[in-house]
């Protein structure tokens, strides 16, 4: 991985064959589906036949704010024309998510949520809960973020750019994963019993763990 | 597993700042959909929403602080270590429209980490809280996470405060989207046209049947099922054949261990546009076969208020489990094709227990909650 700003994501970068509706969207919504693709590539659940009980979850701090400036300039009398109802339509934080239902079938709960804990682990947490409440067997949890730009100055969320794991209940799994996640009574996320303090370290965890050849 | 039960509840909306003035002209068919006169609407076609009266701004703080201090203004007491869970689409979208337009504006509200900061501060909560956006259906999920919480034991009390705010910004959008209705909102009606945008907030107090009846607190109510589907079918418009919505109706059903003959009334989204009203009227056909609920709509009365929608209506809801009396739907007048189910304009009484509650939203989200009535 290189560090840096996050480079336009183009339909050749996600799926190999033409997309009717990547075209379309805002920079936000390419990066959260393509980060769902990915990690359901991954797992080797990228195709599919009949639609699937699983959920999307992320945490974001900015959620979709580059995608409501981009609207927003539709809509200010300097615009250059109607507001755009194909921009609208990206405007809520869950939209990817909608679109990566469509592509993949997943008819799962669907929810972002916000958590002024900045670790980037909030959506993890709350698919954890999912997962031990029953209410779902599969659940993809992630984070996603991009900076709002100069026409916002002043908010950088501390994670840019999108990221997405597939959590399955342990007892019902048969993926070989990258380790087992825990919630601690106190919030805390552990990856094979260890706390892990954000999503960096999650990932580092999970990339770390010995996975049979 | 611990019984959920809402032991207190506040709302505010166009009708009124509080719960009692909402419901009192809820029963009487009124509606808050009325020209606007927070901003200039004039190139809209549709020109109207539910608007709170009298919200002033402090400096150049959001329309969403006095909101919330209307509606937070008596609140019950909370219980040492409660939990915050809010539910917003687009929070302090007026600061983003200020600071978009060049004027000058707190640039850290815009995150929904603003609100939701000012609301711990302001409650005095440990907890920082967490919010949740499922689109429409924000506050549904919220309350279906607190009880989730609760019932397994992770919290003892969770406070759900849902909100947002009328602005040019989903004004414009629904707009542009062809989905505002001129002339009002008008759910389940044959000429309905789409919906009325609407602003307001709601507060929910959870807790565990245990621990609120060891402080001697009693419940007004309870949320006993609650379910959440993705469509999969389309982004903005709702799947024609209700499949998601289904799904979201029989998971909260059998969370709560009740079937179709259980449920006395339905408390609909009906958001007043083609798509979403048929899709309903298809997915509680599918559940609930010939049996004739009684069904409504607050959006005719008090606007579609987005991300609050689904905290106002379980508020209502409760109300109207305790009071055994379903809120006219207002802007009905004449049924819409294929609808077996009672719609009116005037209060319809409830012969049971149990009320559905359903919101659904952009990116094919559905929720279902099961209120239970009399708890005691």
């Amino acid at each position: 991985m290189t560090s840096g700003p996050i480079p336009p994501v183009a339909r050749e970068d996600v799926f190999p064959e033409p997309n009717l509706r990547f075209g379309r969207l805002p920079q936000y919504s390419r990066v959260g589906l393509a980060a769902v693709a990915f990690a359901l590539r991954d797992a080797g659940m990228e195709q599919w036949k009949t639609k699937r009980f699983a959920g999307l979850v992320a945490s974001t701090r900015a959620g979709c704010l580059a995608t409501d400036i981009e609207y927003y300039n539709t809509v200010l009398p300097e615009g250059d024309g109607p507001p755009s109802p194909n921009l609208f339509s990206s405007t809520l934080p869950t939209c990817f998510m909608g679109e990566a239902a469509i592509q993949f079938g997943l008819t799962g709960p669907t929810l972002i949520v916000n958590d002024p804990a900045d670790d980037g682990l909030g959506g993890v947490r709350m698919a954890l809960g999912s997962l031990s409440w029953g209410e779902c067997g599969t659940m993809l949890a992630g984070h996603i973020d991009l900076p709002a730009g100069p026409a916002i100055p002043g908010i950088r969320p501390r994670w840019t750019g999108g990221l997405f794991m597939v959590l399955e209940n342990a007892r019902d799994s048969i993926a070989n994963g990258y380790g087992t996640l825990d919630l601690s009574d106190g919030g805390a996320v552990l990856h094979n019993g260890i706390g892990v303090a954000g999503l960096n370290e999650l990932v580092r965890a999970c990339l770390a763990f010995p996975r049979p050849s | 597993m611990s019984e959920v039960l809402i032991t207190a509840t506040a709302s505010i909306t166009g009708l009124g700042p509080d719960l009692d003035t909402t419901w009192r002209r809820l029963l009487a068919g009124e509606t808050a959909v009325r020209p606007i006169r927070r901003f200039d609407a004039g190139r809209y076609p549709a020109r109207n929403a539910s608007w709170i009266e009298g919200l002033e701004p402090r400096g150049n703080r959001s329309l969403l602080y006095p909101l919330l201090e209307r509606l937070l203004d008596g609140f019950v007491p909370l219980p040492p270590g409660c939990r915050l869970l809010t539910a917003t689409t687009k929070g302090c979208i007026d600061t983003f429209e200020r600071v978009r337009k060049g004027f000058p504006g707190a640039v850290d509200d815009i995150p929904v980490s603003g609100p939701l900061a000012w609301l711990a501060s302001r409650l005095g909560l440990d907890d920082p809280g967490v919010n949740v956006n499922s689109a429409c259906a924000s506050s549904t999920m919220a309350v279906a996470r607190a009880a989730a919480m609760i019932e397994s034991g992770r919290a003892d009390a969770v406070l759900v405060v849902c909100m947002d705010l009328v602005s040019e910004f989903i004004l414009s959008g629904f707009s542009s989207l062809q989905a505002l209705d001129p002339a009002g909102c008008r759910p389940f009606d044959r000429n309905r046209n789409g919906l009325s945008i609407g602003e307001g907030g709601a507060a929910l107090l959870m807790m565990s049947a245990e621990k609120a009846r060891g402080k001697g607190i009693r419940g007004i109510g309870s949320v006993v099922g609650w379910g959440a589907a993705n469509d999969a079918t389309h982004v903005t418009a709702p799947a024609r054949d209700g499949c998601g919505l289904i799904q979201a109706v029989r998971r909260a059903m059998a969370k709560a261990s009740i079937g179709p003959d259980d449920i006395s009334a339905i408390n609909a989204h009906g958001t007043g546009t083609v798509y979403n009203d048929a899709m309903e009227v298809t997915a509680f056909e599918s559940v609930f076969g010939s049996r004739r609920i009684p069904l409504n709509s607050l959006k005719g009365a008090i606007g579609h208020t987005m991300g609050a929608a689904g905290g106002i209506e379980v508020a209502v809801g409760v109300r109207s489990l305790a009071d055994r009396t379903l809120p006219p739907t207002a802007g009905f007048g004449e049924p819409m094709e294929r609808c077996g189910f009672p719609v009116s304009p005037l209060p319809q009484p409830i012969g049971g227990r149990y009320l559905l509650s359903t919101n659904s939203g952009f990116g094919g989200i559905n929720a279902a909650l099961i209120l239970k009535g009399d708890p005691e």
